[in-house]
């Protein structure tokens, strides 16, 4: 196996080639990526305020930023409320989305066509839009949501969802859900149907029932798919920061606080650049922790 | 083997999704043509009795419509075409040829992907105040591209692995040199994938909000979402106006998207499934 196939396009002498054409967009990432996070690292260590800015210069301090956000008990309630949500909303999506998938197959196409179009319709509604229609249907005042639930004999006239963090966040949650539902359906449909044909027929001609062919030959193939929508969701979800600040009024009080709106509190807020740095790199941490096999895979991938 | 029910099951729930789905979005335009009377009223009923135009005139009319559509467009245009280009050379490098390195720039470029871009509002900020691009489009359009790149290598790549190399070989043999090669042989096979990259790359531009919503102060500079945004003040929002320009900000996307949708869900798991 170990022979060299036809595959392999290059003899033996240096070629230039790959790295200039890799050159611009590496320049590009460079400056407005790399730059931002050599800066990102080197105002963690840094007390950063108005002096600071002014001056045009940090003070060194080490550690002293993180020192100082993880003994703040705030930071830890904000990274545990965090996680839940990711979870809650990753969980619901993939739950959902992979039910969805499994079912369109089994759907009159005439029904599956319209819902293929919903989805779409869905998955290409702006975030900014989104966010505004399912404000709408919650607001305060004449809410459609509030209008069906009192049909129903419900008295809760004028009801403001947002009092309460618990359906605060479901009705933000259910709003990124909603946006990614389609991507992750639509994904996991189109995986489902490259699953080989031949393979399904042969194993039902060895006597499988179709559980059997679901349970082994279906899910193991459809496995890195799964894995690779969880780690997405997950990598987008952690970071939701649009949603919660819009539905919020732009001035989230602390119980909405998640860690992307903290980081930007603290330095856009509070003008304390070098914590809102430190808090940043914490989370881009736990996020490479989560989904570090998401990378190792992607990686393969690319090696082929 | 089809059991009989699970059909049924099936296609029960599939209309109960198309309902819970689409109803937001169904409430959107609904609302767009109601007449003020009717949006403001304390017992909104589902299917409008009565249609007007007033929040589309309203919202056409209100500050700063024209100024926010010809900024998105340029600086839609300007990414699209920027980061197409520079990304078309590199996932060649990635799909087509073997150089030491190869495996750090896959994994920058899939890294790069994680960052939260929240946590790099910060330095982006400074970084671009020093160069003297707040406030400007150009710096707006030179983020985007940046946090569109690696996204768009990597679906370009995608699109590359599924062309055969043994066609390129074919052309080598018949004595096309490998710009020939590429030119004649590659390029027109991976047009369609160009196509969706583009439209995939002009709709998160079009989209996006929150760099935008820190870069730009100034009202001649806004994009869509931050018209968008204006609509809520301190007063409240304006709920029909607002819903009318949402139905205009979505059509552009809703359009292209459904050009490209069956080319997007593939080229993100390319691969992932082995046939």
């Amino acid at each position: 196996m170990s022979t060299t196939l036809a595959r392999t396009t290059s003899p033996r002498r240096f070629k230039p080639w790959p790295y200039l054409l890799i050159a611009p967009s590496l320049i590009a990432l460079g400056i407005i990526l790399g730059f931002p996070v050599y800066k990102l690292i080197s105002l963690s260590f840094e007390r950063y305020g108005l002096a600071e800015i002014i001056a045009g210069k940090g003070t060194f301090i080490g550690l002293e930023n993180y020192r100082e956000t993880l003994k703040d008990p705030e930071f830890w309630r904000i990274l545990r409320r965090t996680l839940l949500f990711t979870f809650g909303m990753v969980s619901v999506s993939i739950v959902v989305g992979g039910w969805l998938a499994h079912l369109m197959v089994k759907m009159h196409p005439g029904i599956r066509k319209a819902l293929n179009g919903v989805l779409i319709l869905v998955w290409a509604m702006p975030q900014l839009v989104s966010i505004s229609v399912w404000r709408w249907l919650f607001s305060f005042d004449f809410s459609i949501v509030t209008a069906l639930i009192n049909s129903l004999g419900f008295e809760m006239d004028n009801h403001n969802y947002f009092v309460n963090t618990f359906s605060g966040f479901m009705i933000i949650g259910g709003c990124v859900a909603w946006g990614a539902l389609p991507f992750i359906t639509i994904s996991i449909y189109a995986a489902l149907t490259q699953v080989p044909k031949d393979l399904i027929e042969a194993a039902e001609i060895d006597g499988a029932n179709s559980r059997q062919v679901f349970r082994n030959i279906i899910l193991p193939m459809l496995l890195p798919v799964y894995i690779i929508l969880i780690s997405l969701s997950t990598i987008w979800d952690f970071q939701v920061f649009s949603h919660i600040w819009i539905f919020l009024d732009s001035r989230p009080s602390a119980e909405y606080y998640t860690m992307a709106i903290y980081a930007f509190q603290k330095s856009f807020g509070l003008s304390e650049y070098g914590m809102g740095a430190a808090i940043s790199l914490i989370m881009i941490f736990a996020l490479i922790g989560v989904t570090g096999y998401y990378l190792r895979q992607m990686m393969r991938m690319g090696d082929e | 083997m089809k059991r009989p029910n699970s059909s049924i099951f099936s296609n029960i729930s599939g209309m109960f999704a198309i309902v819970l789905m689409g109803f937001p979005v169904y409430w959107m335009v609904s609302t767009s043509f109601k007449p003020k009377g009717d949006i403001l009223s304390t017992n909104p009923t589902l299917f409008p009795h009565s249609f007007s135009l007033s929040n589309y005139t309203e919202a056409i009319t209100k500050e700063g419509f024209t100024q926010a559509l010809w900024n998105s467009v340029i600086v839609v245009v300007f990414t699209v075409a920027i980061s197409l280009f520079v990304a078309l050379f590199a996932s060649i490098a990635v799909a087509r040829m073997k150089f030491r390195g190869k495996r750090i720039y896959v994994a920058s470029i899939l890294l790069v992907q994680m960052l939260p871009l929240s946590a790099l509002l910060i330095p982006l900020y400074l970084l671009l105040s020093r160069l003297n691009l707040t406030d400007k489009l150009a710096g707006v359009v030179l983020t985007y591209i940046a946090f569109i790149l690696p996204f768009v290598v990597w679906t370009l790549r995608g699109f590359l692995i599924n062309i055969p190399v043994e066609l390129e070989e074919a052309a080598l043999v018949d004595g096309c040199t490998k710009p020939q090669a590429y030119r004649l042989v590659l390029f027109p096979l991976m047009a369609p994938g160009l196509v969706a990259t583009a439209i995939f790359a002009f709709i998160q531009a079009w989209n996006e909000f929150l760099l935008a919503y820190i870069l730009l102060s100034s009202q001649d500079k806004a994009t869509m979402p931050i018209w968008l945004a204006g609509f809520t003040n301190r007063f409240g929002t304006d709920w029909g106006p607002l819903m009318a320009a949402s139905t205009i900000t979505a059509i552009p996307v809703v359009i292209f998207f459904s050009l490209i949708q069956d080319k997007i869900a593939t080229g993100v798991t390319a691969g992932a499934v082995k046939g």
